[in-house]
């Protein structure tokens, strides 16, 4: 799965790395980064993770 | 730049107000769930309503008609998000406030994209998950500090003190100035003015008269912005670990921040830190004394329900009452014309009680799992900044009041009026046993 981060939407709000910490994090530079493609079976906290993003900052496919 | 008008055209004289009033002085020195039966009818009318302007403002404004009331849930989440429709840069909040006010006291929080985007990364990452999970031994720390204190403040007082002011405002105080870096001593004199600056309905915080309550407005924000440069200027020279020193040294579109940004920052993260997890901590201690069986319930596993008990906490006591948005463009909100210049403000007590999206609502429900308060905001760009921080203040001190003193009781809250932070100015406790 791919996973996209918009970095001029982002700003940091942690809402990503909430719901997977493994996956997200948001670092000094106030953005979320991805710590790794993600696994097929972590489609559904990727989902949410989109869903919650307070900036529709994130996507996903694959 | 951000635009920053607290002073523009909002509505026309010939549209109609609904019958309902939310904008008189009276109503909003009642209590919550007094003001809740109006917003229940409200809610019921099946749209936003257009309401006349808040009464005897400090500044009246004669292009000033009104404002459109948002107090349904999914209309609340929908202002929210569509924030280009929406802005924060004319200003928060449903009162009128003199501009120069408002630019040194809002910040990130009364702009809107790009500088907004650009700003708030600024301070993001000392508020994420993982962060407060580094920081969660010394909020715990302070945690037991604050309860020490309030144990040595109930004997001192004879078995009787003030809650708000022996614990309920010191934790919340404690952890944003250690995050930003303002001394002991200091950050007790950065809370009680901002304390005062965010009191302009309460005459014992800031007189009677109008030259009075500017007067002492304009003296809370000159003493926080004067501390605020003053740390900064400070770490400009001794750079520390400290969210102020990130400002002093950052930059945005390659310019450093000015004082006043810093300041505004500064004012902004006091008045957010401190009067929000205060509110919460004081009606939720109430909420346990006024429902003991929920109490009772929460003791019996304290640890594995504490989580969903703070989020039950915090949308019993919905800390901030009102925000309040400016239409940036003509556009249909539903199902109502909104005109560019039209107030539209967000009532997010009455958004947690709504029936439609949150079950048995008028129910204090310490075991409500999920929990879809919008407490901490709609979901949208402004989304509360400090929600991590406020969910592991909340449950280290109830985890402390709780297990040190279980049967710590509150009496009648003694209530601020206003329309902006839902404030208990003072609310005695004692213990029962």
């Amino acid at each position: 799965m791919k996973v996209h981060i918009d970095t001029t939407r982002c700003t940091g709000h942690g809402l990503c790395e909430a719901v997977a910490e493994d996956i997200f994090e948001v670092g000094d530079d106030g953005m979320a980064h991805l710590l790794a493609d993600p696994d097929a079976d972590r489609r559904g906290e990727v989902d949410q993770a989109v869903a919650e993003c307070p900036t529709r900052a994130l996507s996903a496919s694959g | 730049m951000t635009q920053h008008v607290t002073r523009s055209a909002s509505g026309s004289p010939d549209r109609p107000y609904d019958e309902l009033d939310i904008s008189s002085r009276a109503f909003w020195s009642t209590s919550a769930d007094v003001r809740e039966k109006t917003f229940s009818l409200l809610r019921e009318r099946g749209t936003v309503t257009w309401h006349p302007p808040f009464q005897e403002q400090l500044l009246e404004d004669p292009d000033d008609y009104g404002f459109w009331a948002v107090t349904r849930y999914d209309d609340l989440v929908e202002v929210t998000k569509r924030h280009e429709d929406f802005l924060s840069g004319p200003g928060i909040l449903m009162e009128n406030l003199p501009a120069e006010l408002v630019e040194a006291a809002q910040s990130i929080i009364g702009m809107d994209p790009p500088r907004h985007t650009k700003m708030r990364r600024l301070v993001a990452a000392a508020f994420t998950p993982k962060q407060m999970r580094r920081i969660d031994d010394r909020i715990q720390a302070n945690a037991r500090m604050v309860v020490d204190d309030l144990e040595k403040a109930l004997e001192r007082d004879g078995g009787q003190t003030d809650f708000v002011a022996e614990c309920a405002e010191l934790l919340p105080m404690h952890n944003i100035n250690d995050i930003m870096g303002v001394p002991d001593g200091q950050r007790q004199q950065a809370a009680h003015e901002m304390k005062v600056g965010t009191s302009w309905n309460d005459p014992e915080f800031v007189g009677e008269t109008k030259e009075e309550v500017l007067g002492r407005l304009f003296q809370a924000m000159t003493f926080s912005h004067g501390l605020a440069t003053s740390l900064a200027g400070e770490r400009r020279e001794n750079p520390t670990e400290d969210l102020i020193s990130s400002l002093a040294h950052a930059e945005v579109d390659g310019e450093t921040l000015t004082d006043e940004e810093i300041g505004a920052f500064f004012v902004l993260l006091t008045i957010a830190g401190n009067d929000t997890t205060r509110q919460s901590t004081t009606h939720g201690l109430r909420a346990l004394t006024d429902y003991p069986a929920q109490r009772a319930w929460l003791l019996d596993d304290l640890e594995e329900r504490m989580p969903d008990a703070v989020e039950e906490i915090v949308r019993w006591a919905t800390p901030i009452m009102t925000f309040r948005r400016t239409a940036g463009r003509d556009c249909q909100l539903a199902g109502q014309q909104i005109t560019e210049g039209d107030k539209v403000v967000m009532f997010y007590s009455s958004a947690n009680r709504d029936e439609s999206r949150i079950e048995r609502p008028h129910e204090l429900d310490l075991s409500r799992h999920p929990n879809p308060h919008i407490s901490f905001g709609g979901g949208g760009i402004h989304h509360c900044l400090g929600n991590q921080l406020a969910r592991f203040q909340l449950k280290a001190l109830f985890t402390e009041l709780l297990t040190r003193l279980p049967d710590l009781q509150a009496g009648e809250p003694e209530l601020t009026p206003g329309n902006f932070l839902n404030v208990v100015k003072r609310m005695s406790c004692w213990r029962q046993s």
